[in-house]
């Protein structure tokens, strides 16, 4: 047997493995069907072999990151969850996997992202904190401007304004598909009988971030705590798969301690790098500056020549400045 | 549309009884009309046929621009407009007219994802066929979709509306699909539909529902339109019971209409 694949991810906090919702469902996939893959933790997607999280790279040296790719990769190599699954059973999972992507991913993507007291007190702030120096500046926002993009076209529509019709809408679909799955899983453990399958994965996906982050406007949080068997549903996965994960411990404690505050003020050494990233960028500017001077001081002084108010000195002045210029 | 007309609408809709003049708008259907907008429309009539409520339609090169949301077909009903199927479905409920009442929670649960899986996968996979398949979009979209404009608008309307389709694909992890893998995945739909319908008569026993008649007119058009290749029909033709499935609903609800 070969190595084990490695698979790159969102680190994890607020108690879960990872924080981001397409990570989840590989991780717990992969959990569910025992897969053996070496996991990479990381906080920045540049270091992801696709750019994007999470990436899964094969045996083949192939790169998938979408979600359903790696599971139908991992099902190819027999790691398959849905076994047990009649042929009727995985069409409902397929259905139930659309309603979630139509419903509920984009409430998710604006409860995240565009909602700005959540975007600026907990997103924003944890990829600030977990990302290497130079790019917590902008690859939040960045990510941000994806993320908000991809929402306004799944919505169809330019109406990502401030009037809280969008945010209505999203939110009254989500708790929708939200009771829907409550319904459908009434009072059993999986969705499918007693082992959990592809569905299991993608629900606790969706659901966990929801359950677990502390957004400052939770009100999917509240709608999701008032339906008790999908809320038990999560914290079961996470005790029976995730059992004392490693980065739960630590970023937990690297996290609650920390009193409320601005965006970035519990950076380590954060004068001395603001301090560094000054100097960088002020020897930058003048480095600029002297280089397309020069050329500009070059011009400015042909230009007097071309236009001589005396006509006498002109030759020794052209040779002295030719001398200068390639000096 | 939104909750608060939503809402609005469904307490001035309760006390108004369906008018006899209901119009449904969407575009010319000889010339114009493309794939997916033809099944959406075609989803609706049906699920009107189905609740026994008349609609005339009338086909505008606009209609894209008529309807509040800027999608195909919208509804005009007395004083007021209501574009896609499921806010539609949500108007006649509050007329009294549903045809999911009959089930229970589970039933319709099944039935909202079924009905997303349609959205999702078919749906999506028409727009890319149309769109982003360049044989398609050169030889049959852009010159429908442009047919009642004329130059250079109509080359402006038409990749304006390629771009955005685009767009859509990249964000939703469909723009590095290859044609043979949508194709797979509708098949993949397919395949779920077939299974879950069984040998029933409808997909939730013995009364036709809003998913009836959403698959309905999506696998119809799919079957009755030609495009450069007929590879999406070919695939449905291997599920014998979606075809009967097909008939069926065309003898009950569109009897000498489209034959």
């Amino acid at each position: 047997m070969a190595a084990p694949e490695e698979l790159f991810c969102w680190e994890g906090d607020w108690g879960l493995p990872s924080i981001s919702t397409e990570c989840l469902v590989v991780l717990a996939y992969a959990k569910f069907a025992g897969a053996p893959l070496s996991l990479r933790k990381i906080s920045n997607p540049w270091r992801s072999p696709s750019g994007l999280l999470p990436a899964l790279r094969t045996n083949q040296k192939t790169v998938l990151s979408r979600p359903s790719e790696i599971i139908i990769h991992l099902r190819k190599q027999k790691y398959n969850a849905d076994f047990d699954l009649s042929a009727k059973e995985g069409a409902d999972s397929l259905a139930f996997i659309s309603l979630m992507e139509e419903k509920l991913a984009p409430a998710l993507i604006y409860t995240f992202w565009g909602e700005s007291a959540n975007y600026v007190e907990v997103t924003r702030r944890w990829h600030a904190e977990h990302m290497p120096f130079p790019l917590r500046f902008f690859l939040p926002s960045w990510i941000q401007s994806q993320q908000l993009e991809k929402l306004r076209l799944l919505r169809g529509d330019d109406v990502l304004d401030v009037s809280g019709e969008l945010e209505k809408e999203l939110y009254h679909d989500a708790f929708e598909c939200m009771n829907l799955l409550s319904q459908r899983l009434g009072s059993h453990k999986f969705f499918f009988g007693d082992s959990p399958s592809s569905l299991d994965a993608y629900v606790f996906g969706h659901l966990a971030p929801i359950l677990k982050s502390k957004l400052p406007n939770g009100k999917l949080q509240q709608h999701l705590r008032n339906l008790d068997n999908l809320s038990n549903f999560c914290s079961n996965i996470l005790l029976l798969y995730f059992p004392r994960d490693p980065n739960r411990e630590g970023g937990t404690s690297t996290v609650t301690p920390q009193p409320e505050g601005g965006d970035l003020d519990h950076v380590p050494n954060k004068r001395m790098k603001q301090f560094l990233s000054v100097i960088v960028a002020m020897g930058a500017m003048l480095s600029y500056a002297l280089v397309t001077g020069m050329v500009s001081l070059e011009h400015f002084h042909t230009k007097v020549q071309e236009e001589p108010q005396d006509s006498q000195p002109i030759t020794a002045q052209h040779h002295y400045q030719e001398e200068e210029g390639e000096g | 549309m939104s909750l608060a007309t939503e809402a609005f609408m469904s307490q001035i809709a309760a006390a108004e009884p369906w008018p006899e003049n209901a119009t449904l708008y969407q575009p010319l259907r000889e010339d114009q009309i493309l794939l997916s907008d033809c099944a959406s429309s075609l989803a609706v009539q049906a699920f009107l046929r189905m609740c026994g409520l008349p609609v005339q339609v009338v086909c505008r090169a606009n209609a894209e621009y008529m309807s509040p949301s800027g999608k195909i077909p919208f509804i005009h009903v007395g004083n007021q407009v209501v574009s896609e199927l499921g806010p539609i479905v949500q108007f006649t409920k509050a007329k009294g007219h549903s045809l999911s009442a009959g089930l229970d929670d589970v039933q319709r649960a099944e039935m909202k994802a079924y009905m997303e899986l349609v959205n999702n996968m078919l749906l999506t996979a028409e727009l890319y066929v149309q769109w982003c398949d360049d044989a398609t979009a050169t030889e049959i979209s852009r010159p429908r979709y442009s047919s009642p404009y004329s130059w250079p608008l109509n080359n402006i309307l038409a990749f304006q509306k390629q771009w955005e389709v685009r767009r859509k694909m990249n964000a939703i992890g469909w723009g590095g699909k290859t044609l043979e893998k949508v194709y797979e995945d509708v098949s993949q739909c397919f395949q779920a539909l077939s299974q879950r319908l069984g040998t029933q008569t409808y997909f939730f026993a013995k009364q036709p529902t809003e998913l009836d008649a959403l698959v309905f007119g999506h696998l119809f058009t799919i079957l009755t339109t030609r495009l450069t290749n007929n590879e999406l029909a070919e695939r449905i033709k291997s599920y014998s019971n979606l075809l009967s499935f097909c008939r069926r609903i065309e003898q009950t609800y569109f009897e000498g209409k489209h034959s």
